[in-house]
């Protein structure tokens, strides 16, 4: 059997319900005077019972004139009539029927048990209400939107079939102190959600959970325990553009800008980069972007449409220690590679802007060779802004690097300048 | 247009004011909202029956048309009567649907709270029987007929009597409490539809 406290309802006989006046309300059961016509109570009125569980109820006929007959009343259940062996008269004017090992109620408003005349009229209805008592919530999670606000999100047990409309509601309250609250907006993010919109506390801890409670029970899950600065969250970064670095078939240069909510606290801010092929599904992320505004995406493909976005983690809010939640994703952003006759490669990096080499064993050789020149040869203006730019310029002229020569500025330490000649780099 | 009662012309009237097309305009667009409204009340009726399970959206289901306090169908002579009556009970009809509408919709939100569309129509449909109302009754005004409604407190007092009517059929249980939003979801839908006639027969140019 499910877990749960066993609720009040869950009992299978109730009173019939009291006659109406004939000035009010004409429901079922209210007899036209004079014009021979019978009515009927059910009993039990609307019952709610445990899924597997039986059922005994009785159609009881009154009428004008009287001696009003159970003989030729039959049930339905839903729309559909019951086998003759359910039912048994048992005196002139009751019929009785028995169910066994009910299923779970086909709709949340409850299964339309009703008695009919031989007529086929109705005379009676009773809803049926069969489910299971909520289980434990589990799986709580919570975030905080720029410090301002809390969302949570729980699974409910038992995957949430329980065949009878089970209202949850989210508990919280500051751990040390004050009293319970209740969240008020739910299903803000999914059906099994709530969002608490203000009058949150830094700095101290609360306490969250989670009651299930249908006609058959109730259930709470465990506490969970937060401080609402270990997990923030933020909006994606605004601004991202995405260019082309001059000529260069294989690179794009993607910036964009903090967000603006918590910009004057993201001192130790992720960001995350990912980008596809226009007409691909997989994505390449690019991890190690920390705490800077732009990249360089390398190793692409010439000519080709890329998407990119980007999101940001607000990790180290005043000093928290815990990881941050990740924004979501920005908007995509596209731009092309340009086009080149040769292929291009196939792999990808994130160069950051600068010229900051990146782990390719090539452009390591060349930092080692710029690093030594710089200190034996003075040639402070060498960078990779200036090899790229050679590189363009190479793929512009489409020319070998042994037929070019190029004119670039290294002076000596006796202030002689002398020619630099690609080849010789 | 024939001369009859609650025709739009006015012998009286002074030929440098010329009243008609205003009456004209707030009929056409009275009628016109009564038509949208005669196809929203269909909607309405659908989505309630689907939510009651079966055999409520069965065809055949056939409970008994019991009377709904303070409020009856069109009766069979309705379409007899002249134009000033006919919509004289339109108006009090749509003004007696609204509080009805609101306990069906009070009783849904129990029984069905997780059918968003259904309740927001129910809600909508109270609001949109009240606006009808008044909209017939300006017409009503318009054309020189008295509104001939109970005074004020009496009308009060009635649309409290069928609300509390209304709650003791589904204090008497959740079927009859179906049969009971259903009643008065068909009876919109009736009353909505017979408005949408009557105004018709008035709108210059339609069946006499």
């Amino acid at each position: 059997m499910p877990a749960g406290r066993p609720g009040p309802a869950a009992q299978s006989a109730r009173r019939p319900p009291p006659l109406l006046p004939l000035l009010l309300l004409c429901v079922l059961g209210a007899p036209r005077a004079g014009s021979g016509a019978h009515t009927a109570v059910i009993s039990p009125q609307d019952p709610t019972l445990l899924i597997g569980s039986s059922l005994q109820a009785t159609c009881s006929v009154h009428g004008d004139p009287p001696g009003a007959t159970a003989e030729g009343l039959y049930w339905t259940l839903n729309g559909r009539r019951l086998a003759p062996e359910l039912s048994r008269v048992l005196n002139a004017s009751t019929l009785a029927l028995a169910l066994a090992n009910l299923n779970g109620s086909r709709q949340q408003s409850g299964d339309n048990l009703v008695c009919h005349a031989r007529d086929g009229s109705i005379l009676a209805g009773s809803c049926l209400y069969v489910g299971l008592p909520p289980e434990k919530p589990f799986n709580i999670s919570c975030w905080s939107k720029n410090m301002k606000d809390l969302t949570c999100r729980w699974t409910p047990g038992a995957h949430g079939e329980t065949f009878l409309h089970t209202n949850y509601s989210l508990k919280y309250k500051l751990r040390w102190y004050g009293q319970d609250n209740t969240c008020e907006e739910y299903h803000t993010v999914g059906p099994h959600s709530c969002h608490i919109p203000k009058d949150l506390a830094l700095f101290t801890p609360y306490e969250i959970w989670v009651e299930a409670t249908n006609r058959l029970g109730s259930a709470r899950s465990d506490v969970l325990t937060l401080d609402i600065l270990d997990v923030v969250t933020t909006d994606p970064p605004p601004d991202v553009h995405v260019s082309r670095v001059g000529g260069l078939e294989d690179q794009l240069s993607v910036r964009w800008v903090s967000p603006p909510a918590l910009k004057d606290f993201l001192f130790q801010a992720k960001y995350q980069i990912r980008y596809r092929v226009e007409d691909s599904v997989d994505w390449k992320v690019v991890d190690d972007v920390s705490n800077q505004t732009s990249c360089r995406l390398a190793g692409l493909k010439p000519g080709t449409v890329y998407f990119v976005q980007v999101r940001c983690n607000p990790f180290g809010i005043y000093g928290s220690k815990k990881a941050g939640i990740w924004s979501e994703w920005s908007h995509p952003t596209a731009a092309s590679t340009p086009r080149s006759e040769r292929p291009g490669p196939g792999g990808g990096a994130c160069e950051p802007r600068g010229g900051e080499p990146s782990s390719g064993p090539v452009r390591r050789e060349l930092k080692q060779f710029l690093g030594w020149l710089k200190k034996h040869a003075y040639c402070s203006n060498l960078s990779f802004r200036l090899y790229d730019q050679w590189r363009a310029w190479m793929q512009k002229t489409h020319k070998t690097r042994n037929q070019h020569r190029t004119r670039g500025s290294c002076p000596r330490a006796d202030g002689a300048r002398r020619e630099v000649l690609p080849d010789k780099l | 247009m024939s001369r009859r009662e609650g025709s739009l012309e006015d012998p009286q009237a002074d030929s440098s004011i010329s009243p008609l097309p205003h009456l004209e305009a707030k009929i056409r667009q009275t009628h016109s909202l009564a038509r949208l409204l005669t196809k929203y009340a269909e909607q309405l009726l659908q989505e309630y029956v689907q939510h009651q399970g079966d055999p409520f959206g069965l065809p055949g289901f056939s409970p008994p048309r019991l009377p709904v306090a303070g409020l009856s169908a069109p009766a069979p002579g309705h379409a007899g009567l002249p134009a000033p009556e006919r919509l004289r009970l339109d108006a009090a009809a749509l003004s007696a649907l609204q509080p009805l509408l609101d306990v069906v919709r009070r009783h849904q939100a129990e029984l069905n709270p997780r059918a968003p569309r259904l309740l927001r129509r129910l809600e909508d449909a109270a609001r949109q029987a009240r606006a009808l109302g008044a909209a017939v009754e300006a017409v009503l005004a318009a054309l020189g007929a008295e509104t001939r409604g109970p005074p004020a407190e009496p009308a009060a007092a009635a649309a409290a009597a069928a609300v509390a009517a209304a709650t003791a059929a589904t204090d008497a249980g959740v079927f009859p409490a179906k049969v009971l939003g259903l009643r008065v979801c068909g009876l919109y839908r009736e009353w909505v539809s017979r408005t949408e006639g009557d105004l018709g027969q008035l709108v210059p140019g339609g069946p006499a």
